[in-house]
């Protein structure tokens, strides 16, 4: 009988559930080693790897939960390059789910499935649409590609990677915060679309969300208040004064401080400044800041070293260059006064000088003793004033402050042509806004792309080899086996 | 060294097998006879573990083919009714690939398949690829492999189909030569071999075991005796079959023709009757033509038994 | 173990000498030549992302016929009754049969190195990715042999054998393809799983994922897991 019932498990009806609970288990395993995977990548450069920034949003995000959904829209078919942007957003998409448990995400034809696309209101190819709960954030193919490089270096940058960061970073931050940008004397305006003005500014900062709004404070209120700095202010910009502050006004910005509002003041040489500047360990002589050595290869503008900071950290990682416009060096004030912290984060190089005049060879400026004033140059510096250190009131936390010796590099012109220059404005508003954790925008990075330049010729000859050697030599193989072995 | 227990083997609602039992003593040569889907073969699949049993248990050179069957599979050496050969594998490739999977050790390899291949008349051979040979040489391959490990109990299913006359009595000299010291079964369905070869045959027909005897004692039981034919000529033929019944000696006449004015006649009897039926033919002045003692073939026994059985 | 060299052995020898291995070498030798061709002289890079991912797809429908003899032609021919009446374990003969035919695959794998030789030559490959790919591939590779000899135990007919095996191949492809088309996140994420895409996907750019190794080595195990069933039963039956 025990027999008999050996003889049942090993061949009989019970063999298939013993069989479906073995796949079980199998399915399990797949699951558990999905779930803890480890992944190592041999690529060159390491191509696949995700910056840690990016994996850290992804950690914030599955830590909350809501399931992100990713819709990333196809290339123009047969246009130039397609094919590989289709595939750079392939793999940076399965290369984000591999690190995350919240995010799901597909690739849709932007030709065939019409619906999709209406669905989502998306008229334009490569688009990819970020989705999380009700909130949606959408990054267009030319945030995520860029062309680089010249002649047989040509290629193609693929910026993903830093886009959907910030997208991340955008559904990530709790609310909507406001970003206040002084007026009434002659400053650049967020509205003015021109090169002048700070519209693309507004548009990164609202893509960061962030509102932008005026700040005027030269009018009282109705009932004959005077102005103060909006509570909800996350920033308050001072950029490109053209006119002086009045007494009014720079009481109210030195009350917002001593709250411990954080402030960004993008001065000019040779325009008017606050009066409270030295109060803040910084001041302005007259003059420009120059430079020898470190020009930007086709602007003569001077280019700025990054200092290490949180704000320049992923910049310098990346060696991507801000762009100046005619900037004022900043003097840092020595001793600097208790209750600061002062720490420069951009400087001129080591032939920087502050241009006065003087001497000039073959119409560029050089430096001369005695007239000049003396580098190395600090270009902008970041400021936290302490407690209880004369402008917070004790009781506040620190104001952090960065002061930069140019508005240009704020403007939509600078911010188009350098390309550091929005992450460099980016991170400070994090900064100020105390949102260390969204600091550091992520590298872009070329896309896999090794280019085989055939001649014709070359191109003739592979096609023989690579379709007539190795069939043809398995041929005379099979055909010396058969001869071997006839007649045995 | 064999004993098959009430062994059943069914295929869905069809039982190939129908408890069958039988004991094969060590030194044995057992004949398996039967007609063709008897279950002959599915009883010798049984034997080497091949197919599981549906009930009933098997024991092989001391061991349970259901409970041991590694040990029971070193243990014996088997012929399928087709010699199981890889066509693209030439004879000496193939019987050191058996050597190596019946677990003969790299060193004796060599030596054991030489020997194998002169056993069975194969020498020289070794380099002839299986698929290129003829049936007989197959077959001999096929034997070759089945004994290359020595084993103490060989199970040939119809080692000799398919085989001319001559490599008929070749096979049969061999088996025979190689049951001096083993254990063998013997399947076919060509009688006159087990009649040669054997001395104990197990006849199975529809599943199941209807005879289990020596040679002997099956022709004796088909038979139901021995039988005598006597020819015997008188002008009164219809007279002949029932004088001769008459006789004290004689159990069962059956007149089977007139042949030129003789009667014919089978006369079954327990002793031999013939001094009497002479002495009879004499008083009654018959012509006595021809008188013989026949010995029931293992054919007739079996178309007998077989026979009865349906 | 030995007795699953000695069968590994055995089925190599089958191999080389049968016809069938040549024309299926050919083939494939020269399916893979027209991929690479076709993929650098489409794509202009050094890379042999085109070719090795439809080799993938070639594999799906040749393997099976490379396998597809395995257990037909044994029970035809008998041997598989030597096999079960030797004292040879059913898992070293799945073993022995499935070594056997990977290293064939090896053989396959090793003939396109010429394809890396010769974006050598012109270019520069990025040798890393070369050779995950090449790892992804022999994985799949042992994964398709694996469901082939599962196919080739369910029936004796080798060409039936052949196109079952096709046909238990094609869901693992056609999930991944489907995966795209659907709009529901889970369905989508488990289309995606259970494809041999996906996992073959990290293996084209260079990584080598744990997960990916554990779905090709459970598939694998799976099938033979399967294999041994399928066989136990119809001994049984």
């Amino acid at each position: 009988m025990n027999q008999q019932l050996r003889r049942r498990l090993a061949y009989g009806s019970n063999a298939t559930l013993v069989t479906a609970m073995v796949l079980g288990v199998l399915v399990l395993l797949y699951v558990l080693a999905d779930g803890s995977r480890a992944r190592w990548d041999l690529s060159a450069d390491a191509a696949n790897t995700l910056q840690a920034d990016t994996e850290a949003k992804l950690t914030l995000l599955d830590a909350d939960g809501l399931p992100v959904e990713i819709t990333a829209f196809s290339h123009q078919r047969g246009k130039e390059d397609s094919a590989l942007r289709d595939r750079a957003v392939r793999d940076l998409l399965v290369e984000l789910d591999t690190r995350s448990t919240s995010l799901s995400w597909r690739i849709v034809d932007f030709d065939k499935e019409r619906l999709t696309a209406e669905r989502l209101g998306v008229n334009d190819y490569g688009r990819i649409v970020v989705q999380r709960g009700q909130d949606r954030v959408d990054i267009k193919d030319r945030d995520l590609f860029r062309r680089v490089g010249k002649g047989d270096d040509r290629g193609l940058e693929f910026l993903g990677e830093a886009a959907l960061s910030r997208a991340f970073a955008q559904l990530l931050a709790p609310t909507r915060r406001v970003v206040y940008v002084l007026q009434g004397h002659g400053e650049p305006s967020p509205t003015e679309r021109g090169p002048g003005g700070l519209s693309d500014l507004v548009a990164a900062l609202d893509i960061e969300r962030y509102d932008v709004e005026p700040l005027d404070l030269l009018r009282t209120d109705r009932e004959g208040n005077a102005p103060v700095v909006p509570e909800d202010a996350a920033v308050v910009v001072v950029a490109g004064l053209r006119g002086p502050l009045t007494a009014q006004e720079e009481d109210v910005l030195l009350e917002y401080l001593g709250r411990g509002g954080p402030l960004l003041l993008a001065l000019d040489a040779g325009q008017p400044l606050p009066v409270f500047l030295p109060r803040l360990g910084v001041r302005i002589p007259d003059g420009l800041a120059m430079d020898t050595v470190l020009v930007f290869p086709y602007k003569d503008r001077p280019v700025p070293v990054y200092k290490s900071h949180p704000i320049t950290e992923t910049l310098r990682e990346g060696k991507v260059v801000t762009m100046l416009g005619a900037p004022a060096p900043l003097r840092l004030v020595e001793p600097a006064p208790a209750g600061l912290r002062v720490d420069p984060i951009l400087v001129g190089g080591r032939e920087s000088w502050i241009e006065r005049g003087g001497e000039s060879v073959g119409g560029s400026a050089v430096f001369q003793a005695g007239v000049d004033g003396e580098g190395p140059t600090v270009l902008a510096t970041a400021v936290q004033l302490l407690p209880g250190g004369g402008v917070v009131r004790p009781t506040k936390p620190a104001a952090r402050v960065l002061v930069l010796g140019d508005s240009e590099a704020l403007t939509n012109g600078l911010l188009a042509e350098g390309p550091g220059n929005k992450d460099l404005a980016l991170n400070a508003v994090h900064w100020l806004a105390g949102d260390d954790q969204r600091l550091g925008a992520t590298k872009g990075r070329r896309t896999a792309e090794r280019r085989l330049a055939l001649t014709l010729e070359e191109t003739d000859r592979l096609r023989w080899i690579s379709l007539l050697l190795l069939p043809g030599l398995v041929s005379i193989l099979g055909l010396a086996t058969w001869n071997s072995r006839r007649g045995r | 060294m064999i004993s098959a227990r009430q062994l059943t083997k069914r295929f869905g609602p069809l039982t190939a097998v129908d408890r069958v039992t039988f004991e094969v003593e060590k030194g044995e040569i057992l004949g398996f006879i039967g007609p063709n889907g008897a279950g002959k073969t599915t009883t010798m699949r049984m034997l080497t573990g091949f197919i599981p049993a549906t009930e009933g248990s098997a024991v092989v050179a001391g061991h349970d083919v259901f409970e041991a069957p590694m040990e029971v599979r070193r243990r014996v050496g088997y012929l399928p009714e087709t010699p199981p050969l890889y066509r693209e594998l030439t004879i000496g490739d193939y019987l050191r690939f058996v050597a190596e999977i019946r677990g003969i050790s790299h060193g004796d390899r060599l030596r054991r398949v030489g020997q194998v291949m002169e056993q069975v008349g194969l020498s020289g051979w070794e380099g002839r690829i299986l698929g290129s040979l003829s049936k007989g040489y197959r077959q001999r391959v096929g034997l070759a492999q089945a004994i290359i490990h020595d084993p103490p109990v060989l199970i040939l299913d119809e080692p000799t189909s398919g085989l001319d006359p001559g490599q008929v009595a070749g096979m049969r000299d061999f088996v025979q030569h190689l049951a001096q010291d083993r254990t063998v079964i013997l399947s076919t369905h060509i009688l006159p071999e087990v009649e040669l070869i054997c001395r104990r045959a197990v006849i199975i027909a529809g599943g199941k075991v209807v005879a289990d005897d020596s040679i002997d004692g099956l022709r004796r039981h088909a038979g139901g005796g021995l039988r005598y034919r006597v020819e015997l000529k008188d002008a009164d033929l219809d007279a002949i079959p029932s004088l001769v019944g008459a006789l004290p000696e004689v159990e069962q006449v059956t007149p089977r023709g007139v042949d030129d004015g003789f009667t014919l006649l089978d006369v079954r009897a327990p002793a031999d009757p013939r001094t009497a039926i002479a002495r009879l033919a004499t008083t009654r002045g018959w012509t006595l033509r021809a008188m013989e003692r026949h010995v029931p073939s293992l054919e007739e026994a079996f178309l007998a038994i077989v026979g009865a059985e349906r | 173990m030995q007795v699953a060299w000695a069968i590994y052995k055995k089925e190599l020898k089958v191999y080389f000498v049968s016809p069938l291995a040549y024309v299926f070498l050919g083939v494939f030798l020269l399916l893979a030549g027209a991929f690479f061709y076709l993929g650098v002289t489409m794509t202009g890079e050094a890379s042999l992302r085109v070719m090795l991912g439809n080799l993938a797809i070639a594999l799906l429908f040749l393997l099976p016929l490379l396998t597809m003899r395995h257990f037909a032609e044994e029970r035809r021919a008998g041997t598989f009754e030597l096999m079960m009446t030797a004292p040879v374990p059913l898992w070293a003969m799945l073993l022995g049969k499935w070594g056997a035919t990977w290293t064939l695959c090896v053989a396959l794998l090793a003939g396109t190195a010429l394809f890396p030789a010769i974006l050598a030559y012109y270019g520069e490959p990025d040798w890393g990715v070369i050779a995950t790919s090449y790892l992804g591939l022999l994985l799949v590779c042992g994964a398709f042999v694996s469901a082939g000899m599962f196919s080739s135990s369910l029936t004796d007919e080798p060409v039936a054998a052949g196109m079952v095996g096709v046909v238990l191949l094609l869901p693992f492809w056609i999930a991944g393809t489907l995966a795209e088309l659907v709009d529901a996140a889970w369905l989508r994420a488990t289309l995606r799983h259970a494809s041999f895409l996906t996992h073959i996907e990290p293996f084209s750019r260079g990584v080598v994922d744990t997960a990916a190794l554990a779905w090709f080595g459970l598939f694998t195990f799976a099938f033979l897991f399967l294999t041994w069933r399928s066989i136990e039963s119809r001994r049984w039956r």
